[in-house]
């Protein structure tokens, strides 16, 4: 299965998706014009991914410093592909935030509520 | 000549103006305007918390208005689709984002329920009501308008707004978030 990264912008995240070794990765802001379309292909890959080329082990890097509604609703969304896949696979997720950045521990604080099966490691940046 | 005292002193009167557009809002402006709002917070020290919660306001306020303008593009040619937006300072040293848009009755029946149940409850109860509709939304992508009120007033201590009847069918939306 082909990798794919898409690189950051001022106002989207790189994304890095690796299919040899299980790890997915977002990296900065997302407020997008239109945000479905711009997470397409992700949510595309993690589709193919999860069916029947998954590693291992998966692991979701996510380092948002902050975000857009919509955004907020499609991380919410991602979380869900996550959720499902989890009783088949091992997935682990880390929610890295700057430790003065209290929105963002609040918002990975949620989803830690929202998906109590999954795990969600929140952690302060190096 | 135009008179900028007489201006600078409009902006100026409630405190300090960060930042005051009114016209079309596209997303590259907004990303722009965003840019110009975080280099004004390093400017002013102010802290991460503080700042992370006025761009995600703003940014919120402004694609809200520039989204329904471009859904509102066909059929009513009279519908002036600019917004305004300002982001300041006022007398009490706290930061606000204010909004103003024309919008439709049914849309003004749309938010309006939305709003008066936010200024019943606490933050508690919005962050409740947000992780709800978070929730429940899953699978329709209507561009974020449905938790975004939600987002707002989160992240800030007090919202208030008014709707103001330009005639049957149209109404100026003015949204002030204080943090």
């Amino acid at each position: 299965m082909e990798n794919l990264t898409i690189e950051a912008t001022q106002y989207t995240p790189e994304i890095k998706l690796d299919a040899s070794n299980g790890s997915i990765s977002l990296v900065g802001k997302s407020y997008p014009e239109n945000t479905f379309e711009f997470y397409k292909p992700m949510m595309e890959w993690l589709e193919e991914y999860f069916n029947g080329n998954a590693k291992e082990k998966t692991i979701l890097n996510m380092e948002i410093i902050y975000f857009n509604s919509s955004s907020s609703k499609l991380f919410f969304d991602l979380f869900d592909v996550l959720d499902e896949a989890k009783d088949s696979q091992n997935i682990e997720v880390n929610w890295i935030y700057d430790e003065d950045n209290e929105s963002a521990l609040e918002a990975g604080e949620d989803f830690v509520d929202d998906f109590e099966d999954l795990t969600i490691n929140l952690v302060v940046k190096a | 000549m135009m008179d900028t005292k007489r201006l600078e002193k409009i902006l100026n009167e409630d405190g300090i103006v960060f930042l005051t557009y009114g016209g079309f809002l596209t997303q590259s402006l907004i990303v722009g305007m965003t840019e110009a709002l975080e280099k004004e917070s390093e400017n002013a020290e102010i802290s991460k918390k503080t700042s992370n919660n006025i761009f995600t306001i703003f940014i919120e306020l402004s694609q809200n208005m520039m989204n329904y303008s471009k859904s509102h593009q066909q059929g009513d040619l009279k519908f002036d689709p600019k917004g305004m937006i300002v982001v300041g300072k006022n007398t009490r040293d706290r930061y606000y984002v204010l909004s103003q848009n024309i919008i439709a009755i049914e849309d003004k029946n749309n938010i309006e329920p939305k709003l008066q149940e936010i200024l019943a409850t606490d933050l508690d109860g919005v962050k409740k009501l947000y992780k709800e509709a978070r929730r429940s939304g899953k699978h329709s992508h209507s561009k974020g308008g449905g938790i975004g009120l939600y987002e707002v007033a989160k992240r800030c201590s007090s919202i208030k707004y008014d709707f103001e009847a330009i005639n049957s069918d149209k109404f100026y939306f003015k949204f002030k978030a204080v943090l």
